[in-house]
């Protein structure tokens, strides 16, 4: 052993020389992962949103006039205020319902209470539908027709039927319904892990001080949640960011433009007026929107020496 | 039970086998269509086909059975070919929008279908191979003038084969609207009656949905409005256009205003919504498709299929009508004259023979005599308002238009814009793209 030991270290200043020393070779084939499938798409789709590119297959050519034309659409205020109240509504629905979930499925699995698997795996059967399932279902769900699924509970209940998806304030709330009842598993199931890792401890402390349960929740439980929330919310706003599917098959986008967010913008920019060019720019945006609130979240993340 | 003797059992072995030798045949025929190719799978020549998934994949097995027999003929009569089948899914602005691109990039299919909406855009982009050679100029000359206008090139060459057409007409249950309404007027009044007996009123698409547009352009149409001037910018909001334009909106949002339709026209997106209602029996009144017809029949009980009955769309006056004509064409995406020549015939194949199995509507006049299938009495009405059928405007700036037009139909039926509101704000947008596109 020490005789080995002793070789590699006579060799060492050879192997600092090599170019195939160091963390180099090792790092290679990550960085060429992330290079050709991450990191290439997104320089295309930036130097696409540079040039009037378009699926009709015109001479293309450098220009900013694609990237100017989008920010001055005059949809994309609409579609703006739909992204921001979309996401914003669905991370709060998401990580609310997740936690409580969450919360729920720890203190029945420490109380022993049959049925707490199951639970999760209900929970978790939302998650792994597809989106366009996803939206396709609670179509069904909200159809207004006579025969809708929801509307014909609510007259068995003399409850007068509401217009879910036909008037433009309800569909957005109806969307988000949709939205959250698919990506609440995702937050259940961070949160879930980072309650169980919180050392019994602290709860027995407070016990023996007389905390009560919601002074429980308040000061232990949160704030040894505080990196998994937001960490879950950085996750969730960028998935929600990036939703389109399970709206294209609820609403499509309608009324009007009443559900149009910004993914969903994009895409029916390039496949429906083959503006390869205007699709690229509105992707580099909903890349900086991203980037902006991954940023913002980051600052309140615990620092290292707090959590020392 | 005694046990079989050795001659027994090698005359058992051989009959057996004699029997597996006359089955195979049999079996290699059946398997000649699979759910990826037509023909032996190690025939000389390939030909890739995108189609759609409503004839020889259709989740319909009589169709499906009826299309792979005239498949089998077909291929048959072409040995040493295969066709390898790619489907299309179901959302067809992506797939045409993929084989345009792939086409361009030289990785597109040999042969496909497209959706006429979309012919300008591919025409223009170039990726069209003629099939001038493969049809005689009697059945080029027979194709319905709209056909062929949006087939041909400048040159006059035959770039695909629009091989059924469809149009949009009004379906009644004669049971509640015995008389066919002929104005707006008559047919407010109609959806309203029926409101009246506790159904829905008249119900359309009004949803985020091509369909959504282009049945509402018949209003537009019938007045004698133009979408598009002849170098393709969009005129409909400009002069007398603009009136028509605005009466037409304020047709159909005058009918939610007023009940005559629910507001949920907003949410149907599918002509199937609409079928699914009438045969639920909620609806008495509808703007459909003339496919809808062999479904109704198909889907109801006779004696409450016999009371259904279409007519053509109504109009502000009962002389302005319009009705849009649509459809889908197969083209040759390859410059091999040989795949050329393949992808002809199963264009051919299609429109004649495979509309007469599906009873569509064909897009040359000689065909409906051909076949027996086009004698029913609906397709006289048929008949009678493709006489004042309008296709899309042939551009490729098409597209955006409807888009623009759905948006503010989506408004406007959900009263969150005034029609002029809408108009302006879908203008205003459509211009600039279209100065910039």
């Amino acid at each position: 052993m020490n005789k080995l030991s002793g070789a590699a270290l006579r060799q060492s200043p050879t192997r600092r020389a090599s170019p195939l020393s160091g963390p180099l070779p090792w790092l290679l084939p990550v960085l060429l992962m992330i290079g050709v499938f991450y990191l290439y798409p997104i320089l295309d789709a930036l130097r696409l949103a540079f040039t009037n590119a378009s699926l009709i297959g015109r001479e293309e050519t450098y220009t900013t006039r694609s990237i100017l034309a989008m920010l001055a659409n005059p949809a994309l205020g609409t579609v703006l205020r739909n992204t921001a109240v979309f996401t914003g509504a669905s991370v709060i629905g998401q990580v609310l319902l997740g936690l409580a979930i969450a919360l729920l499925v720890v203190r029945g699995e420490r109380n022993r209470l049959p049925g707490m698997l199951a639970l999760r795996t209900i929970v978790l059967t939302a998650w792994v539908i597809p989106g366009v399932a996803n939206g396709i279902i609670w179509s069904m769900l909200f159809n207004e027709a006579p025969y809708g699924a929801i509307n014909s509970a609510l007259r068995l209940l003399d409850i007068p039927p509401v217009a879910w998806l036909s008037n433009p304030a309800n569909a957005m709330i109806s969307t988000i319904i949709a939205n959250v009842w698919q990506g609440t598993a995702f937050s259940m199931i961070v949160l879930y892990a980072a309650i169980k890792s919180i050392d019994p401890v602290l709860y027995e402390a407070a016990a023996v001080d007389g905390a009560r349960p919601w002074e429980r929740l308040w000061f232990i439980t949160l704030p040894q949640l505080r990196a998994a929330l937001i960490v879950n919310a950085i996750l969730v706003t960028i998935q929600t960011l990036n939703t389109f599917d399970a709206i294209i098959s609820l609403t499509g986008g309608g009324p009007g433009r009443a559900t149009e967010v910004l993914s969903l913008f994009t895409y029916n920019t390039v496949f429906y007026s083959y503006d390869l060019a205007g699709g690229s720019a509105l992707s580099m945006l909903m890349l900086l929107i991203s980037l902006g609130l991954a940023c913002v979240y980051a600052l309140f993340l615990p620092r290292p020496e707090a959590i020392r | 039970m005694a046990r079989p003797s050795k001659t027994s059992l090698i005359a058992n072995c051989l009959g057996a086998t004699a029997l597996s030798l006359i089955a195979l045949p049999a079996f290699a025929q059946e398997s000649l269509v699979t759910r990826d190719r037509v023909g032996p799978a190690d025939a000389e020549n390939v030909l890739t086909f995108r189609l759609t998934a409503y004839d020889l994949y259709s989740a319909d097995p009589a169709t499906a059975e009826g299309f792979a027999e005239l498949f089998t003929d077909f291929i048959q009569q072409h040995p040493g070919w295969r066709i390898d089948t790619q489907l299309q899914t179901g959302n067809l602005n992506e797939e045409q929008a993929r084989i345009l691109e792939q086409s361009q990039a030289g990785r597109g299919p040999d042969c496909a279908m497209i959706d006429s909406a979309q012919l300008a855009t591919f025409k223009q982009a170039g990726v069209l191979a003629p099939m001038n050679d493969f049809f005689t100029e009697a059945e080029i000359a027979d194709l319905f003038p709209f056909v062929r206008d949006g087939v041909s090139d400048e040159e006059g060459n035959l770039l695909a084969l629009w091989w059924f057409t469809d149009l949009r007409v009004l379906y009644r249950n004669t049971e509640y609207v015995p008389e066919a309404p002929q104005t707006w007027e008559e047919t407010e009044a109609a959806a309203l009656a029926t409101v009246e007996q506790g159904l829905e009123g008249i119900l359309f698409n009004g949803g985020r949905t091509e369909g959504t547009a282009f049945d509402w352009m018949a209003f537009f149409w019938a007045q004698g409005g133009e979408l598009v001037d002849e170098n393709g910018r969009p005129i409909f909001h400009e002069g007398e256009n603009r009136e028509k334009f605005l009466r037409a909106l304020e047709f159909v949002d005058g009918l939610v205003e007023s009940g005559a339709a629910p507001q949920r026209v907003t949410t149907i997106t599918t002509y199937d919504d609409i079928t699914a209602s009438a045969a639920a029996g909620t609806t008495a009144l509808f703007i459909g498709g003339n496919w809808q017809y062999a479904q109704l029949q198909s889907t109801l009980p006779p004696e409450e299929a016999a009371k259904w009955e279409v007519s053509e769309l109504p109009g502000p006056t009962a002389e302005e009508r319009a009705t849009g004509t649509g459809g889908w064409a197969i083209a040759a995406l390859t410059d091999d004259p040989a795949k050329v020549e393949i992808c002809a015939g199963i264009a051919k194949l299609y429109a004649g023979p495979g509309n007469a199995f599906q009873r569509l509507l064909p897009t040359s006049a000689a065909l409906y005599d051909e076949y027996d299938e086009f004698a029913g009495a609906e397709f006289g009405v048929f008949a009678a308002a493709l006489e004042n059928g309008q296709a899309r405007p042939g551009v490729p700036f098409y597209p955006e238009i409807s888009t623009q037009i759905q948006v503010l139909l989506g408004e406007v039926l959900s009263q969150s814009k005034e029609p002029e509101q809408a108009l302006d704000d879908a203008a205003a947008a459509l211009i600039a793209a279209y100065d910039r596109l």
